[in-house]
């Protein structure tokens, strides 16, 4: 990385602490952010549902932000769905990187903001990835992601959000 | 590299073997397929037994504001009592709990308590939310009940500081009003186009509150917000408007109204209707913006008051930018509050009396929150769903004006055109 020294302004406490942070911004690439590549990088992450949601279709990246995002909780036939998350962990944060670009904060903050307004309700989480696969197979209308590796009859695939 | 190449594969299978996976699949060659994997049917038993009807969550901040001036304390204009304190826990620190019990498809109920320092000093909870809602269509729904008066960008998340940057949201802005329930219907209209989502909301109702020491304040109205964002960017746009009462009930009041209504002074009877009854009007205009991608947190908020009494017109900004560096947040935020009507006071008429004009003048000046503000802060984001944030800010109250500053004797107030220091620090978690 490059630091280039920038003479600091004269005037005030609030003027070098404005450049300060200008200073870091842009000498800084986000790729240097340790968060981001202190894990393993996750296998490709499906969207599924049950094979028995028959309202379910296969969804736009588009849609599956909004979803995810709690921008919609309904399909477009006006069907409501319930999210499931995976626990925290590696493949939901790589889920909501590549998915939306906002990290676990960012989502966390967006959902609150929603969820505490009355606007929506928030997915729910499983216990364990397993937990998860057992209640997409078994729930009509409940739309969760799993690692693409995870294959089960009982899934039908929306959405395959790509490694990055 | 050996996993890269087996999760490449693996994603290549599952696409092909589920072709109307991705976005680009024509849908009209999907149906076949899902009926054909819909093959054997799974046991819906765990339908009736699903996980949630009911869901459970809550939010809380555990605030501490340090004021750097012998004689005053930091404030949430009405919505928390003055503290003789310092540091002073009173301001920041609120605990709130929701249940969401959804009832099949459409319905839903939603309360929410929460507990914080109010104008009653004390932390007696109450409902902030208690509504019903019933999604008439897919892309509509109505509510009824207590929500939240949804006059500013954040005014319904207001108490969720875990979503926001600093350690609460700017009081120039969020204090404009001393009325933050809804107790009414509103609409809410929410349609996605392309990567955008809008949302029209529509409501009407009314609003009490509790205003300086035994008073009581209450607004009747409706308004339109309208938002849209597209994840990254988020626009926001309201107006509302209402009728007022504002009656105050203190000490002060009591004495100067005795003082007003005596047939011997001139404009008593005006300047007491401008002070204090039940004819007020006010029409509230905001606009706002968020910016958030991975790296900057922009936030701009401008609004408008025009009432007609009890309080002078007023406008207030802020504008925040926050730069993310992994788990760190630094912030810097200016804010700006202008009383710009009848040189900040709450009547233009006077007695002719100097002392009494001057009773008037003090009588008004703490309901004044004309300041100007500059704020560096902090958010670290230490643990899951937890964040520890640390603040600094420079208050300048404005002339004939407390701002969001309170003297611990009022016997001997000094508060307007003064330079405060704050220092706050707060917890944040949301579960």
């Amino acid at each position: 990385m490059n630091y280039k020294y920038r003479p600091m302004g004269k005037r005030s406490i609030l003027r070098a602490a404005f450049f300060t942070i200008a200073l870091f911004s842009f000498s800084c690439p986000v790729a240097s952010d340790p968060d981001l590549l202190d894990t393993d990088v996750p296998e490709a992450i499906q969207i599924v549902t049950s094979a028995n949601s028959r309202s379910v279709r296969p969804m736009s990246q588009e849609e599956a932000v909004q979803l995810f995002l709690g921008y919609r909780n309904r399909l477009n036939d006006g069907t409501l769905v319930t999210l499931i998350d995976l626990p925290v962990g590696p493949t939901r944060k790589h889920f909501y990187l590549r998915l939306t670009n906002k990290n676990p904060v960012q989502v966390r903050a967006t959902w609150s903001r929603l969820v505490f307004s009355g606007r929506v309700r928030p997915p729910i989480e499983a216990d364990s990835p397993k937990e998860a696969l057992e209640w997409l197979a078994s729930m009509p209308n409940a739309i969760g992601y799993l690692p693409a590796s995870i294959q089960d009859q009982r899934l039908k695939v929306l959405l395959v959000v790509p490694n990055d | 590299m050996n996993n890269f190449t087996l999760n490449a594969l693996i994603s290549m299978w599952v696409l092909l073997a589920s072709s109307p996976s991705t976005a680009q699949a024509s849908p009209s060659g999907n149906d076949n397929r899902e009926t054909e994997n819909a093959g054997p049917a799974p046991a819906v038993a765990l339908n009736d037994a699903s996980p949630v009807r009911f869901q459970f969550s809550g939010f809380g901040t555990l605030g501490m504001v340090y004021t750097d001036a012998k004689d005053l304390r930091f404030i949430r204009p009405s919505l928390s009592h003055s503290s003789s304190e310092n540091p002073d826990f009173a301001p920041d620190t609120v605990i709130g709990v929701q249940g969401n019990l959804s009832l099949g498809q459409r319905a839903s109920i939603v309360v929410q308590g929460i507990s914080r320092k109010n104008t009653y000093n004390n932390y007696e909870p109450r409902a902030t939310l208690a509504f019903a809602s019933y999604a008439i269509a897919p892309f509509l729904t109505v509510r009824a009940g207590r929500m939240r008066m949804p006059f500013f960008m954040l005014s319904e998340t207001s108490d969720i500081n875990y979503a926001n940057p600093w350690i609460r949201p700017p009081t120039e802005i969020y204090s404009l009003v001393p009325f933050n329930d809804l107790d009414g219907v509103d609409l809410l209209l929410s349609d996605n186009f392309g990567k955008w989502n809008v949302e029209l909301h529509s409501y009407f109702g009314g609003s009490s509150a509790h205003i300086y020491q035994s008073g009581k304040g209450r607004l009747n109205g409706s308004g339109l917000d309208i938002t849209a964002t597209n994840g990254r960017l988020t626009l926001f746009a309201a107006h509302g408007e209402a009728r007022m009462s504002m009656k105050w009930n203190d000490k002060d009041f009591q004495n100067l109204s005795s003082m007003l209504a005596s047939p011997f002074v001139l404009n008593g009877d005006r300047i007491l209707q401008d002070l204090s009854g039940d004819k007020g009007r006010a029409r509230i205009s905001s606009v706002a913006m968020q910016w958030d991608d991975t790296r900057w947190l922009l936030i701009a908020e401008y609004s408008c008051l025009r009432t007609t009494r009890y309080t002078p017109n007023a406008q207030a900004w802020e504008i925040t930018a926050a730069r993310r560096y992994g788990n760190f947040t630094p912030y810097l935020a200016f804010a700006d509050f202008v009383r710009h009507r009848k040189n900040g006071t709450i009547t233009s008429e006077k007695t002719g009396i100097p002392d009494l004009d001057a009773a008037v003048q003090a009588f008004t000046a703490p309901r004044n929150l004309g300041q100007s503000r500059a704020t560096l802060g902090l958010r670290w984001d230490f643990y899951r769903n937890t964040a520890l944030k640390l603040e600094y800010s420079r208050i300048r109250t404005k002339n004939n004006s407390w701002g969001s500053l309170f003297p611990t004797d009022l016997a001997k107030p000094r508060v307007e055109n003064r330079r405060i220091n704050t220092i706050g620090a707060s917890v944040d978690v949301t579960f």
